[in-house]
């Protein structure tokens, strides 16, 4: 029985617009989780898939005794792609000449993730070659620094092979190649006859995995008594450029749609408030009429269930289209692109749901079916009061919907203690400045003063609109400018004109001849680094273990190693001194250490640092300690030497240039001209770093976009939970002789003045926040936003004004006698 | 003649609300017996606290202290709940504001107490009452697409649809012109004769109490006389 009266209710109340607010702002938190966690997923996959492209695989594990075979056999039960890599360096001869080589031997289905491109030509990179057996593909430079051609002979340990053509392009090939040896790739299979690997020899084993990431984690996380201390899993690099954007697009997506879904429950918590106001007449004619409490509360609890059974289900079918239409604009963007459908963010939307319209509108509406049958008889029903209640199960659900998208309980906690005491700190304020309105409403002209006087007497009611109105263009203003901070951040990592183009091992010769060739073509130069190779010995006397350790595993890799040496007088530019002092003018065998590095091997200022050079040994100590910003695609060093030390050894020298797309063709010039420079091209990884941040650039509008429709829905909500009480004033006035233009004019004014308080409140948290977020979250510098002083105020008068004139005007249009006529029937 | 069956019974009763810091009293040492199928009006001034006695002799609210029966059930023993069944059963309203639901026609305003109490046919019985209240041409209009008049008609028939003992009206016609109250009132009156209803009336309008069989005259919380024995006294009518 009641379920027919409830259905017929529901249906009348949808076409009266009734429930379409709350409707709608489920629908959009429910679109906002769905769209935003499905996006930021595909572009993560996608990201994740373009990294893989970098280390040519999903995963790597890397050993240096031997291939892991047990991890091998879960990889295939698991049914994981993979593939082997063995890397080593060695001699290259070529009849009498002989060259140090970086050998990487690799097995069939290399790579599983990226490009390899072999050419059979030095001189044209366009004929397209495939690895086999017995065949070496060389770094164009081995071509002239051994003198051969392509089909030439060549040694590597005991086998004989062949010069099939060059590398043109290899996905993993490092990115920190900068003076370390030519390279050569071979087959996987021919290693064994070179007998090269002996016990004890230097050898980097890699065993790489491809497929989907949930086994790759299990492969990873149930295989860890499988590992010796000799096998790491290589993560991606998160130092990159590429690495940091996409942790930073991440937190921000997620934050910034957090703010959009927490509007958007606001906006169903003053519906449903203003839903049961204005439904508390029917409750109390229905109770008299016979209707228990229980089942007035079936009846409009069923409302609120159908209301979330439709938001959800246009909410889930238009937020799953928004995703496949981001994966198809990815798959343009990157081929490859491999979609997964998941069903994470469906499940988080209808979480989300679940707990707005349960913390947030099942409230109201349970109070609503409470209203006593004796309201009938009285004239102006109480209104319903503030619910402490309603204010607890809110704040509960915003801190579990925070939780729910930080997934992490301190941030999450952090960030709701702090609006809480916002908005304490906006009920304080506007209650102030509500009272305030008095003495200033004197002497202005009688439309202001009726608008002041209406601010003033709804003053609590004022307050919270005040705070919803903040907050609402608070979180707008926040994400606009964090937005277009954080792309200007990534744009200014990668400039315009950035050097795209490094030279490496350029001699003395090439110095003069290279920097001719730069005036000629109009190309600048960056400074010329000199470098060496060599080793650390010892610290403070006390000599590096040569093997590594389970407890220091580190320890081998970072100064067993060659490094790249450089000396200069003054600090390179994306360098900074963390301690110590950088060297002067007479400083005298010092050294400056990357702070990481320092980090790893405990070094500290003071320490003396044993280096072997060319086979000489000389000490240095540590005055300073820098720290080095590795997203820049500049030259960076690990030790920089103090000038004196380096007099008289052989230098090799890097530079960098920037060249346009069109100008390839200068590029083989070069090649030509510096047979034995290596020319190493950024241009992709540049390209893609452009790519990301244009894709996260198109979700952070889509984003911006969504979080100002829920805002516009908190208002639209506040402005409707208004309107009765305002119609009876209306009616009143008009009764009493008001002008219809003089009411509009005053409502005008009362809108204006909430905005431009709604605003100033706005912009001051959005400058308090963006500093702290700057700093705390993203690691940006701080700077004060002076745009933001401006367009918030103005974003604030103009948006409450004109969204509030846009609701009250079917009530400026209305007769007195109209007006009057509702007001008595309310 | 048969014996008057006594239907609302109201023994000392007193109604007081707190208010901050003081107590104020609203009803007191109300005494009152209405048999079956009488018709029975409250008059009194506005604050005089008839509305507030109408809403406990209907089992909307409870007396602070006091005995009240409606229909041979003690109401100031029932829960909200049983009263609300009682009322579904046994009482009908008419308001002064109408109170009609605005989301629903007008035939379904009138169907919903028949509906809300579970009874059969509920529909053929609304379409009658509305036809017999003059309106069948208006049974989808809704509410607001109706004058104050048609409103109350229709609110007259929600009254009737359950064939109430009790029929409980409160200034049903003080929001409308007189021609148009006259009209409801004759319309009240003639469903109330037929359905043998026993009625109760609250108004300030003396012509309209006059149609009652009996009149009690409220003032200052208290019941001050039965007027039906002074009804010739012009002084107090019109």
């Amino acid at each position: 029985m009641w379920g027919k009266i409830a259905w017929r209710l529901f249906w009348r109340e949808l076409s009266r617009g009734e429930l379409w607010v709350i409707a709608f702002s489920l629908f959009l938190a429910v679109l906002t989780v769905v769209s935003l966690s499905g996006i930021t997923e595909s572009v993560r996959s996608a990201l994740y898939q373009r990294s893989a492209n970098f280390i040519a695989a999903d995963k790597i594990l890397r050993s240096s005794i031997g291939f892991n075979e047990q991890i091998q056999q879960k990889a295939d039960e698991l049914q994981l792609q993979s593939s082997r890599q063995v890397q080593f360096n060695s001699m290259l001869f070529a009849k009498d000449l002989m060259q140090l080589v970086s050998v990487k031997a690799v097995s069939r289905g290399y790579p599983l993730r990226g490009e390899l491109k072999l050419s059979s030509s030095v001189a044209d990179p366009s004929l397209v070659a495939a690895l086999q057996p017995n065949q070496l593909y060389l770094e164009s430079r081995l071509y002239s620094l051994l003198n051969i051609k392509v089909g030439d002979s060549l040694e590597l340990g005991e086998k004989e092979f062949i010069a099939a053509g060059v590398i043109v392009a290899e996905p993993d090939a490092p990115l920190s190649v900068f003076g370390s040896s030519p390279r050569i790739l071979m087959h996987l299979d021919d290693v064994a006859a070179t007998g090269i690997i002996q016990p004890g020899s230097r050898i980097t084993y890699r065993l790489m995995f491809a497929g989907s990431q949930q086994d790759l984690e299990l492969l990873e996380t149930q295989n860890k008594e499988q590992l010796g201390p000799q096998d790491r899993w290589q993560k991606m690099d998160r130092e990159s450029a590429i690495g940091g954007a996409l942790d930073r697009s991440e937190r921000f997506l997620l934050l910034s749609g957090l703010l959009g879904i927490v509007l958007a429950a606001c906006a169903a918590a003053v519906a449903a408030n203003r839903y049961s106001q204005r439904h508390a007449r029917s409750v109390a004619v229905m109770k008299a009429l016979g209707a228990t409490t229980t089942l007035s509360r079936k009846i409009y609890g069923s409302h609120l269930l159908f209301v979330v059974i439709f938001s959800v289900g246009f909410g889930l079918v238009a937020g799953q289209l928004l995703v496949q239409l981001s994966q198809w604009g990815v798959a343009l963007w990157m081929p490859d692109y491999l979609a997964e459908f998941s069903v994470r963010p469906l499940g988080l939307g209808v979480l989300t749901a679940a707990i707005c319209a349960v913390l947030f509108s099942a409230r109201p509406l349970w109070r609503l079916a409470a209203v006593p049958a004796l309201n009938v008889l009285r004239e102006k029903p109480d209104q319903m009061k503030f619910d402490p209640v309603h204010l607890i199960s809110g704040s509960v659900a915003i801190w579990l919907l925070m939780w729910l998208f930080s997934g992490d309980l301190w941030i999450s906690s952090w960030l709701f203690v702090l609006c809480l005491v916002f908005a304490a700190l906006l009920m304080g304020f506007a209650a102030v400045m509500v009272r305030v309105a008095k003495p200033m409403a004197a002497g202005q002209s009688s439309a202001l003063r009726l608008a002041l006087a209406n601010l003033r007497r709804r003053l609590w009611p004022n307050a919270f609109q005040l705070i919803t109105f903040s907050l609402a263009l608070f979180l707008t203003l926040l994400l606009y400018f964090l937005r277009s901070e954080l792309l200007d951040q990534w744009q200014q990592q990668v400039p315009e004109g950035a050097p795209n183009q490094f030279l490496v091992n350029l001699t003395e010769q090439d110095k003069t001849s290279l920097q001719q060739l730069a005036i000629q073509h109009n190309l600048e130069l960056t400074e010329f680094y000199p470098m060496v190779n060599g080793r650390v010995l010892a610290v403070n006397g006390e000599n590096f273990a040569d093997e590594a350790t389970k407890e220091k595993p580190e320890q081998r890799q970072g100064v067993g190693r060659e490094l790249n040496l450089t000396w200069l007088n003054r600090i390179p530019d994306n360098n900074e001194v963390e301690s110590g002092q950088w060297f002067s003018a007479d400083s005298k065998a010092e050294v400056s250490v990357e702070s990481q590095m320092a980090e790893r091997l405990a070094l500290k200022l003071g320490d003396k640092l044993q280096f072997s050079v060319g086979g000489q040994v000389f000490d240095a100590t540590i005055t300073s300690i820098r720290k080095v910003d590795w997203n820049s695609l500049q030259p960076n060093f690990y030790m920089v030497l103090s000038p004196d030390l380096m007099q008289g050894f052989p230098a090799t020298y890097i530079t960098a240039f920037y060249l346009n797309m069109s100008e390839q063709e200068l590029l083989n010039q070069i090649v030509r001209q510096f047979p034995t420079v290596s020319l190493i091209s950024v241009d992709t990884i540049l390209k893609q770093v452009n790519d990301i941040i244009s894709q996260v650039s198109v979700a952070l509008t889509f984003i911006l976009i969504l979080v100002f429709a829920s805002a516009v829905l908190v208002l639209v909500a506040q402005v409707q939970a208004t309107l009765e009480q305002r119609e009876q004033e209306l009616a009143i006035l008009r009764t009493l002789g008001a002008k219809s233009a003089f009411l509009k004019a005053a409502l005008l004014y009362e809108f204006a003045a909430l905005g431009a308080l709604a605003g100033l409140f706005a912009t001051i948290l959005a400058e308090v926040l963006l500093a702290v977020v700057q700093q705390q979250f993203f690691d940006l510098p701080y700077q004060p936003h002076w745009n933001l002083w401006w367009l918030g105020p103005v974003l604030g008068v103009a948006l409450v004004t004109v969204l509030g004139a846009w609701q009250v005007r079917q009530l400026l249009k209305m007769s007195g006698s109209t007006l009057l006529r509702r007001a008595l029937q309310n | 003649m048969k014996t008057p069956i006594p239907h609302i019974v109201a023994k000392d009763v007193v109604k007081t609300v707190q208010l901050t810091g003081s107590e104020l009293t609203i009803l007191q040492d109300i005494h009152l017996t209405i048999n079956q199928g009488a018709t029975v009006a409250i008059v009194g001034a506005s604050g005089s606290g008839k509305s507030t006695l109408l809403g406990i002799l209907a089992g909307l609210d409870l007396a602070s202290s006091g005995e009240v029966y409606l229909a041979g059930q003690p109401l100031h023993k029932l829960s909200e709940d049983e009263r609300a069944e009682l009322r579904a059963r046994s009482v009908g309203f008419v308001f002064q504001s109408f109170l009609l639901l605005p989301s629903l026609t007008a035939l379904e305003n009138v169907t919903l107490p028949a509906e809300l109490a579970g009874m059969p046919d509920a529909r053929a019985r609304g379409l009658e009452l509305l036809a017999q209240v003059g309106l069948s041409h208006r049974a989808d209009f809704f509410p607001n697409q109706m004058s104050g008049g048609e409103q109350q008609r229709v609110a007259i028939a929600r009254a009737f649809i359950t064939k109430p003992a009790v029929l409980f009206a409160d200034e049903p016609s003080a929001n409308l012109d007189s021609a148009t109250g006259e009209k409801i009132e004759d319309l009240l009156f003639e469903l109330n004769e037929q359905q043998g209803t026993t009625l109760v009336l609250v108004t300030h309008n003396h012509e309209l109490a006059q149609r009652c069989q009996y009149r009690f005259q409220m003032h200052a919380g208290r019941l001050a006389a039965d007027l039906t024995q002074t009804t010739e006294d012009k002084r107090h009518v019109g």
